[in-house]
């Protein structure tokens, strides 16, 4: 208890301006709901600030630059030099935009905006504190709370993030100079942009990895495309190999491993990118009953509930997959649940996308699950080699792939490996959540000469009529 | 798998029917065509043939129950394997192996692993309670549709309890039916249920445009269907829109009016079906429902009153010598064994009158902007039954003799009292003729069938006053002499939109001349 407590109330406290936390508080605006938002940090989170966007526009640009000076097949002779600083600044700049568009968007929505941490005083009564401040706290009492939190990278052992040595993907979207060398520890989405980008850039990347492969979550073949290219720009991949310690050198550090290839890796830096992990932390959750899983994540059901009765948790903070487009969805249900609406979160498609080079666009079933789940699923595959348009990119490498039922012809899912797979995806996803047929996709007119006709093409082959391949 | 029959279309401007009679019951084995029940709609009563062969699982609706088109009424169980049989149950579906990227902890899916149903679909189901993972789906490949969801709900909402009950739930379903109807209509916010789009339904819509996915299109070609003449109130984007049920229900129309034989049916049932004459309690107030064919004829009076501007000219034939020749000739027709009333006399004149003011014989095109001058002489006959009125149609009057339109009218008369008139008996008609004077009365104010644009209605025929035209001189105000006469009153109802009354008036006159002189119509 803190003397001059104000005690304020709200129809909906949201804690956490990311993308869970802004969009229901706008959704809940919108159906007439009294919103209180409060963020800690900055406006649109993880995603806008540290993640999505600034590692987005890094890759643009750095695929840019790399592209332009390797482009002599097409006739295109340049030699791009790039400063590092004023990508970094070009990135600030069109982050604070975005920033800045999502304050003025809960504004206008008529979202209340307060700055601080929220944590729980009770299931009805939050406190606000300002950090460094320590009186005057202020007090909300709630009719709901969306717990919109996000994650934080996960930290290992022995390598402690120091923002020198030992980076995180936030620090790695703030270098001032391209490293000479880097070691990536982690080869997921994350570890494998970043490699992307600064091989682009010109740094002699290392990737170690625990797992006996890269991109853990995408199926093999999907994955050695992406492999494949990687190292064409130079990236040296150690797999199998699990980072032990470091050690400070000369020209940086040294990065010792277990099992494999025990030489230690030099690099200039180091990037720890191994996964990210709930904020759970900093909410005071004892004080109600809200529970969470034993990896730290809020238990929710199909309505972003938790297990009390008027908390919702959204987003990252709720469990995988930790994507930024799967916090929009909970945060507008949960907004609609709590304006007494019918959502739910039953959407039939979850896609998602690694901007590696090539791109990688999957949604829904693999195969393999879809035999597990019980169906006998058809596959189309079509190679990108066969497509007009990715020979016009001068691209050769990469596929479409499509899964369906093959009684009824139901799309069940597809993985797509080539440029703009993270667009190409869509289509998909679209069919998927609607419960759509090989027969309906196939009847759809695809333009040509686009790479959707990729996609075409792999419906028409799952159909055994593929024409041009 | 079990195949759910829903209620076909199978009359004009009908969106429901009334069970009559149920022919089989749960457990009885069917076959093909046979008949399963016969239902009310409009004003005629049809047999339902079963589209399969196989054994009854379940009767989706009782006696006396009204039933949207398009609603299961019957569940047969036909054994043949099919392609939605393989769907896999959603209990086998694992949450964690299902789908790889979809969210696992904490944010599952309702309904454990795939539903293959759109986003609107399964907001529907949540909003009428049900669990989409059991609805068995419909549509191509067994994908869950609309009407899938309603009927699941109607089955968990269904009471076994008193046909006011099931009345009740079925109200309740056909409102949700129109706000779901409602939504999908584009954002002018137009919640108005047409009679124009409720009476598309059964005939063909004859669109130029439809939308429909590509799996709709081919389901029409396979049905042999054109998919612009399916009628669907949903919209998508203020376009009409159709899906798979749609086609197969006026596909199934199409068939079931082929095919629909006529049976008398249980007078008693009918009576209990469609309200009965309840004994007046004195003072007391007493309800009837208001609906069958009580509400059908409220909802064409409504329509045509408030749609037509109406305008009446009355006249009065004097009839002596019709008189004579029908008692003339009524032995004649007696030896073919037909009564002769003065009804065919008036249908014949009334021909006449029409091919010389043809505008009397036309019909309005509002969406066309066209004036449509019939090119038949098809005049409907208002005939009062138990069950309200009915006008059946006596085809092609000008090419008929008078015995053979004496007959014609004899048998529809007949058989409207007996409820036993088929849909198409009571439509094509070009004019409209009501008897009223058969009952009693001189002159009224008809209501126009819709669509024609005129009708005429008859006062009883009798001896009157009337003044005798001696020739006299019409500026003596003194002469004339009263005499008795059969007299004719003539109640002419005309659509001033289409119709001057002007030409109403040479109309009735050309019918009073041909009235009045029989032998005329024998130059017909």
């Amino acid at each position: 208890m803190v003397v001059g407590d104000v005690t304020t109330g709200t129809d909906v406290l949201v804690i956490g301006g990311g993308p869970g936390g802004y969009v229901a508080a706008i959704r809940g605006a919108q159906l007439d709901l009294d919103v209180t938002l409060v963020e800690m940090d900055a406006y649109g989170g993880t995603c806008l600030n540290h993640g999505c966007i600034p590692s987005k526009a890094f890759i643009s640009a750095s695929g840019l630059a790399h592209r332009a000076g390797n482009a002599e097949d097409m006739g295109v002779f340049a030699d791009p030099a790039v400063d590092m600083q004023g990508m970094v600044t070009w990135k600030d700049r069109l982050v604070r935009r975005l920033t800045k568009g999502v304050e003025s968007l809960c504004e206008s929505a008529g979202v209340e905006l307060v700055e601080g941490r929220a944590e729980f005083a009770s299931h009805e009564e939050a406190r606000v504190v300002q950090e460094g401040e320590g009186q005057g706290a202020e007090s909300i009492a709630f009719e709901h709370a969306v717990v919109a939190t996000g994650s934080r990278p996960i930290e290992i052992p022995n390598f402690a993030f120091d923002g020198e040595h030992i980076l995180s993907s936030r620090d790695a979207l703030a270098l001032e100079t391209v490293p000479d060398s880097m070691v990536v520890v982690g080869a997921g989405y994350i570890g494998m942009e970043l490699a992307t980008v600064y091989a682009k850039l010109g740094s002699d990347v290392t990737v170690v990895e625990e797992l006996d492969g890269i991109l853990p979550p995408y199926e093999d073949d999907v994955a050695a495309v992406v492999r494949e290219r990687a190292e064409e720009l130079g990236v040296e991949f150690r797999v199998g190999e699990r980072a032990r310690d470091w050690e400070e050198t000369d020209e940086g550090l040294a990065v010792r491993t277990e099992n494999g290839d025990r030489n230690p890796v030099d690099a200039t830096v180091c990037l720890v990118a191994v996964g990210r992990q709930p904020v759970t932390d900093t909410l005071n959750l004892e004080e109600t009953t809200v529970e969470t899983d034993e990896d730290g994540f809020i238990e929710t059901d199909d309505r972003a509930r938790t297990t009390h009765d008027n908390i919702f948790a959204v987003g990252d903070v709720a469990g995988e997959p930790m994507l930024a487009h799967k916090a929009f969805t909970e945060g507008e249900v949960a907004a609609e649940v709590i304006a007494g609406e019918p959502a739910a979160l039953d959407y039939q498609a979850m896609p998602a996308a690694v901007f590696t080079d090539p791109e990688i666009g999957t949604v829904g079933m693999t195969e393999a699950e879809a035999r597990e789940a019980g169906f006998e699923p058809v596959v189309g595959q079509m190679p990108l080699r066969a497509s007009g348009r990715a020979l016009t990119l001068d691209e050769r490498e990469g596929f479409v792939r499509v899964v369906a039922d093959s009684e009824a012809g139901f799309l069940l899912g597809a993985q797509i490996v080539g440029p703009d797979a993270s667009e190409l995806v869509a289509e998909l996803a679209l069919a998927v959540e609607l419960g759509a047929t090989l027969e309906d996709v196939d009847a759809t007119v695809h333009i040509h000469p686009t790479l959707s006709e990729a996609v075409h093409e792999a419906v028409k082959g799952a159909r055994d009529r593929s024409i041009h391949y | 798998m079990p195949f759910e029959y829903e209620l076909p279309d199978v009359g004009e401007g009908v969106a429901e029917g009334e069970i009559v009679t149920w022919h089989v019951s749960a457990g009885d084995t069917v076959a093909e065509d046979q008949v399963l029940a016969e239902v009310e709609t409009d004003k005629a009563v049809v047999d339902l043939p079963s589209p399969v062969a196989g054994t009854v699982v379940e009767l989706h609706a009782e006696v006396g129950e009204v039933v949207p088109v398009g609603d299961v009424v019957v569940t047969i169980e036909t054994g043949a394997e099919s392609t939605e049989q393989a769907l896999p149950e959603a209990e086998a579906a694992d949450t964690a192996a299902g789908d790889g990227t979809a969210a696992t902890e904490g944010a599952a899916s309702t309904g454990d692993g795939r539903v293959f149903a759109p986003p609107n679909v399964r907001r529907l189901a949540r909003e009428h309670g049900v669990d989409i993972a059991t609805v068995e789906g419909s549509g191509p490949g067994g994908r869950v549709t609309e009407a899938d969801v309603r009927a699941a709900a109607r089955e968990n909402g269904v009471d076994d309890g008193a046909v006011e009950s099931a009345v009740t739930s079925v109200d309740g379903e056909e409102t949700t039916e129109q706000r779901s109807a409602v939504r999908q209509i584009s954002d002018d916010g137009d919640e108005r249920t047409t009679a124009t789009d409720r009476g598309g339904d059964a005939t063909a819509a004859d669109r130029d445009r439809t939308l429909a996915a590509p799996a709709t299109r081919r389901v029409a070609r396979e049905e042999g269907v054109d998919i612009d003449d399916v009628p669907t109130e949903k919209r998508q984007d203020g376009e009409p829109f159709v899906e798979p049920e749609d086609v197969r229900t006026y596909a199934e129309a199409q068939q079931a009016a082929q095919e629909a034989d006529r049976e008398a049916l249980a007078a008693g049932d009918v009576t209990a079906a469609t309200g009965d004459r309840a004994e007046t309690v004195g003072g007391e107030e007493r309800r009837e429902p208001y609906r069958g064919i009580r509400r059908t004829i409220g909802e064409q009076m409504e329509r045509s009153k408030y749609t037509a501007p109406h305008v009446s000219h009355h006249d009065t034939a004097v009839v002596p010598e019709l008189v004579e020749t029908r008692a003339r000739l009524k032995p004649r027709a007696e030896e073919h064994g037909v009564t002769l009333t003065y009804l065919p006399f008036v249908l014949k004149a009334i021909v006449a009158g029409l091919r010389e003011h043809p505008v009397l014989n036309t019909s309005l095109d509002e969406e066309a902007e066209e004036v449509v001058y019939r090119g038949a002489y098809n005049i409907g006959v208002a005939v009062a039954t138990d069950a309200g009125l009915m006008v059946p149609v006596v085809e092609d009057v000008d090419r008929k003799g008078l015995l053979e339109i004496a007959t014609e009218v004899r048998d529809l008369a007949d058989r409207a009292r007996e409820r036993d008139l088929a849909p198409e008996e009571m439509r094509g008609s070009t004019f409209s003729v009501t008897n009223f004077g058969a009952i009693g009365g001189e002159y009224a104010t008809p209501i126009i069938n819709y669509p024609e644009t005129a009708i005429l209605g008859l006062g009883s025929l009798k001896r009157r006053p009337v003044v005798a035209d001696d020739g006299a001189d019409p500026a003596d105000t003194a002469a004339g002499e009263v005499v008795a006469r059969h007299t004719l009153p003539l109640s002419l109802s005309i659509d001033h939109r289409v119709i001057d009354g002007a030409e109403g008036a040479a109309f009735v006159n050309t019918v009073k001349e041909y009235l009045q002189e029989p032998s005329l119509l024998l130059l017909e």
